[in-house]
């Protein structure tokens, strides 16, 4: 996996409280539990820690964690020391 | 500017997209001072999404239930200004069972949360800034309202607590128009908020709209409504109260299709 991966991972399991045995690339943001709420403040927390934007209308297309990681990643996002 | 040394209270901001947040951007390049508030789990994203704002914002927190919450914001702006020339009301909820379901079984505990966050807000709100307000001279509260005199698809006991808004609007108009405060809604054209992300069947009000509103309208532009809501706020519409502004590219007052 990769380390935009790993970060993704690590902002659902720190920030939202995801279960890491539960995160998985084919997770979708419903199977976490995760609403349109959190899925904003996760493409602010993403923005933060990565230093690429989601907008609202790139958020609402992401179901699982593999879409999420494409587009960051298609966004040039940054991982601090990789 | 138009609100050159304005202070407003500007309560709705989520996301950038949020029509609130077009308010508070407009209202600072018009010179005004502007404070936010944020609620509950939204608390946090409303403080980053401040970051984007031309300058810096406060965010308060307000539950607009809590009428201490709203006592606590009407101190802190006290403390702050003394007065307050603007409100603005960007504020409903309403229960999933009670927007795009099935509207005869909505239970009364639904539409009872939706009424008191979408309805009663506006009164609550008003009382608790009245005396800022009065302190100001009278200033402005404006609320965001969807048209509310016909029955939609999928909004349902929204449109209730809507006609119920245009209605508190006339009373708080009426209650404090003495002390010189102007009380006016505008009624948007569907915007692609987080809250229209809330009603199932949404797309059907675009519809409509790509249809029936002669000047046109983009589902993704809140700027529009954004400026009326400005207008209002301004020294410019000084004999304006318990009204509602349509800013709708003139959809509300077609009797049908125009294109």
């Amino acid at each position: 996996m990769s380390a935009v991966y790993d970060k993704v991972a690590e902002l659902l399991s720190d920030k939202f409280g995801v279960p890491s045995e539960e995160i998985s690339p084919e997770a979708t943001f419903e199977d976490l539990d995760l609403d349109s709420l959190d899925l904003v403040e996760f493409a602010l927390a993403a923005e933060e820690e990565m230093g690429v934007r989601i907008s609202d209308e790139e958020a609402e297309q992401l179901k699982t964690l593999q879409d999420t990681v494409t587009l960051l990643e298609s966004k040039g996002a940054k991982v601090g020391g990789s | 500017m138009l609100l050159e040394g304005k202070r407003l209270l500007v309560t709705g901001v989520l996301t950038e997209a949020s029509i609130a947040f077009a308010v508070a951007r407009l209202a600072q390049e018009q010179g005004a001072e502007v404070v936010l508030t944020g609620f509950g789990r939204g608390l946090s994203i409303t403080q980053r999404v401040a970051q984007r704002l031309p300058k810096p914002v406060d965010v308060l927190e307000l539950d607009i239930t809590d009428a201490a919450q709203i006592e606590t914001v009407a101190a802190t702006l006290d403390e702050r200004w003394g007065a307050l020339d603007g409100v603005v009301h960007a504020i409903g909820f309403a229960p999933s069972s009670a927007i795009g379901g099935d509207f005869l079984a909505t239970p009364w505990e639904d539409v009872a949360t939706a009424v008191q966050v979408s309805t009663y807000s506006l009164a609550s709100l008003a009382k608790g800034m009245a005396d800022l307000l009065r302190k100001a001279g009278g200033g402005a509260i404006v609320g965001l309202d969807f048209d509310a005199t016909v029955a939609w698809p999928a909004y349902d006991w929204m449109g209730v607590a809507k006609a119920g808004l245009e209605s508190a609007c006339r009373y708080v108009a009426r209650d404090l128009g003495e002390q010189q405060t102007r009380v006016n809604l505008v009624a948007a054209g569907p915007l692609r908020t987080m809250a229209a992300k809330q009603i199932a069947g949404f797309s059907e009000f675009e519809d409509v709209w790509a249809k029936r509103a002669p000047l046109g309208w983009d589902v993704t532009n809140t700027e529009p409504v954004a400026r009326v809501v400005c207008a209002l706020l301004s020294d410019w519409m000084p004999a304006v109260t318990g009204e509602i502004v349509h800013a709708d590219g003139g959809a509300h007052a077609m009797g049908g299709n125009v294109r």
